[in-house]
């Protein structure tokens, strides 16, 4: 098995942006036909790195596959403008990537994950002409909201501690990221395996052992910190520092619904999943309604939020079977 | 003419907006939006028109105009807040798809439109302002300041400027200056010299106007003022506004049918690298390949009022084309 990505750099939309490449390393009997594109979008804390297997697997299937990281994370730019990690900025990137590396007429699939599943949602909104079909994970759609500005909503909901509310003050919380250290921060995140909201009280204390889950290897874990101890946290905690700029710039989508064929998959351990209300707003039809091309949901049990992390190769396989349909 | 016109207030992205509507409620919608410094008024040619062809004519007082609201700051300014209130209109309507047509700032909302929501446009006349796609290479202050500090939109940036410079005349005087420009430069006053005072109101006024009419506008932004409507132009500077919001679309193409009506005598169409010459140009026609040019002789920026017939005929038929009708 061919575990060797390529690592490419092109700019767009103004930054410098990497991402990792694997390509089929057959040709499809020698009809000259592109090989189709998958287009993975990795969340907070994470790179273009969490989506290893899925690239390994399915560039073996046939697709090419290109795994960025998005602005602020890993070798990619962060613009030192804090005002510059809206959704708009986000997908005006990834919209660069792909007329620069694809074709600038052509439609790929998506796979999102997190904030990349966010990111997916808006650049469903913003351009469907641009993805045939996206495998979306763990975060559901939710429309836009006049009533809903985000982070004060977060604050009524969950309070001050809660970890987006925390991540407002610029400066703030890496200053205590970097009193507990890189790779315990990364591993309390990676680990987290309570279904509850993230609360991150201040002077909260990160002495206990964190022993490493089976999915998550010494290796991987020494990646992730090279790679943040490298670009720092400031650029991914951005993107929850410009929720209420995306919110106020999105309201011409206030009634839009997501355009484009969807399978969501959960794991029913992950927190997102047990947010109140999400799985009736799943089961129970108003998913649907707002994304009515949703073809397919699938909720892995016993699994947590990293879920193509936890099990690489059930995720590759939903990945594929849902795509073969187009 | 316009006594069947009624105006109603509608709740749409937060804020209120003064509409003026006319014809069947059952009829295809079309949504009018006006420049700078005007009103739904500036329609009134075309709502009389269109109502009695068999469409129903919704047309606002755009965000911070006349009987709308404004909000205070210009942040509140940006594109994005446009098309927001203006797709609380068609919601507020329920309508799926709108015919469009805006002129000036109108035609910026409108161009905008079809790049954030093109699932709710049939089709859209843009009269005066084409399409600018982003280089995202070169921002539009900067752009702006080429033009040095004569250059109304550089005039318009700092509060309170332009609101002074305007409050030395009366409301009717600075209207006249405006709706009576017979100007084909983009607007650049002499060094030292706001634009207000570089504009000069005729000694008679030409046939499409008269002084009652004039006065509707001046009665409306005595009220109101100006601050709501430099306020587009402040938001110009946002760094945001600087077209990093559009960047999702860059390079797209605008499939929507569309027709661009302008006066060869508008603002901007002085010299050989003049907006008309931009617009039938093969850049222009690779972005928005769906598209009619329509040149009006003699015509100059307030067109859907100067040429009120003529720019009526052509939206009917452009519309009515869109929907299989012929006269």
């Amino acid at each position: 098995m061919d575990l060797t990505f390529t690592h490419r750099f092109v700019k767009v939309n103004g930054i410098n942006m990497h991402f990792a490449e694997k390509t089929p390393s057959f040709t499809d009997n020698g009809a000259s036909r592109p090989p189709p594109v998958i287009l993975f979008l990795h969340g907070f804390p994470e790179l273009w790195y969490t989506w290893r297997h899925q690239m390994v697997a399915l560039s073996s299937l046939g697709y090419r596959t290109i795994a960025p990281d998005l602005r602020g994370y890993g070798d990619t730019e962060a613009p030192e403008s804090a005002d510059a990690y809206t959704s708009l900025h986000v997908v005006g990137d990834l919209i660069g990537l792909v007329d620069a590396v694809v074709g600038d007429r052509e439609k790929v699939f998506v796979v999102g994950h997190d904030w990349g599943a966010i990111i997916a949602w808006h650049l469903c909104l913003l351009r469907p002409d641009r993805v045939k079909a996206l495998v979306n994970m763990s975060v559901v759609f939710e429309p836009w909201n006049l009533k809903r500005k985000p982070i004060s909503m977060f604050k009524s909901f969950y309070g001050d501690d809660y970890y987006i509310c925390r991540f407002q003050e610029y400066g703030e919380i890496e200053a205590e990221f970097a009193k507990v250290g890189t790779e315990r921060v990364l591993l309390e995140m990676l680990t987290y395996r309570n279904t509850g909201p993230i609360l991150l009280p201040k002077g909260k204390s990160y002495d206990d052992p964190v022993s490493l889950p089976s999915w998550l290897t010494e290796y991987d874990v020494k990646y992730y910190v090279s790679k943040y101890e490298k670009s720092g946290f400031t650029g991914p905690v951005n993107y929850y520092r410009n929720m209420d700029r995306t919110w106020e710039m999105m309201g011409a989508f206030s009634n839009a619904q997501v355009k484009v064929p969807v399978k969501f998959i959960i794991g029913d351990q992950d927190l997102t999943y047990h947010i109140p209300g999400t799985k009736k707003y799943i089961h129970e039809g108003r998913f649907k309604s707002h994304v009515p091309l949703l073809d397919e949901v699938v909720v892995i049990k016993g699994v947590g939020h990293f879920l193509h992390e936890e099990r690489p190769v059930e995720i590759s396989k939903h990945i594929h079977d849902y795509f073969l349909t187009f | 003419m316009t006594s069947e016109v009624r105006e109603k207030k509608i709740k749409t992205n937060g804020i209120w907006l003064n509409v003026a509507e006319k014809g069947d409620e059952g009829e295809p919608l079309v949504l009018l939006l006006h420049g700078f410094p005007e009103t739904w008024f500036s329609w009134r040619h075309q709502i009389d028109f269109l109502s009695s062809h068999g469409y129903h004519v919704v047309a606002p007082d755009l965000r911070g105009y006349a009987d709308s609201d404004s909000p205070p700051t210009h942040e509140s300014y940006t594109v994005s807040h446009l098309v927001a209130d203006v797709i609380g209109l068609l919601d507020h309507y329920g309508t799926a798809q709108a015919f469009v047509a805006g002129h000036d700032w109108g035609a910026i909302i409108g161009w905008s439109l079809c790049l954030f929501r093109p699932d709710r446009v049939k089709g859209f006349v843009s009269l005066s302002v084409p399409y600018s796609p982003r280089d995202p290479n070169l921002k539009p202050s900067d752009l702006f300041k080429s033009f040095g500090d004569g250059l109304y939109i550089t005039q318009f940036q700092e509060p309170g400027r332009a609101e002074a410079a305007f409050a030395k005349h009366d409301c009717l005087t600075v209207m006249k200056k405006f709706l009576l420009t017979t100007r084909s430069d983009f607007w650049v006053a002499p060094p030292n010299t706001e634009i207000i005072d570089d504009l000069e109101v005729p000694s008679t006024l030409p046939d499409w106007i008269t002084e009652e009419e004039i006065q509707v506008y001046a009665d409306k932004f005595q009220k109101s003022g100006f601050t709501g409507p430099l306020n587009y132009y402040r938001a110009m500077d946002l760094k945001l506004q600087e077209l990093e919001i559009l960047a999702p679309w860059q390079g797209y193409k605008i499939v929507i049918p569309t027709k661009f009506i302008a006066g060869d005598k508008d603002i901007g169409n002085e010299g050989a690298n003049g907006t008309i010459k931009y617009v039938k140009g093969e850049m222009f026609k690779s972005i928005v390949p769906n598209l009619e040019v329509v040149v009006i002789e003699d015509g100059h920026h307030f067109i859907q009022q100067e040429k009120s017939e003529r720019v009526s005929q052509e939206i009917l038929s452009f519309f009515n084309k869109l929907r299989n009708i012929t006269e």
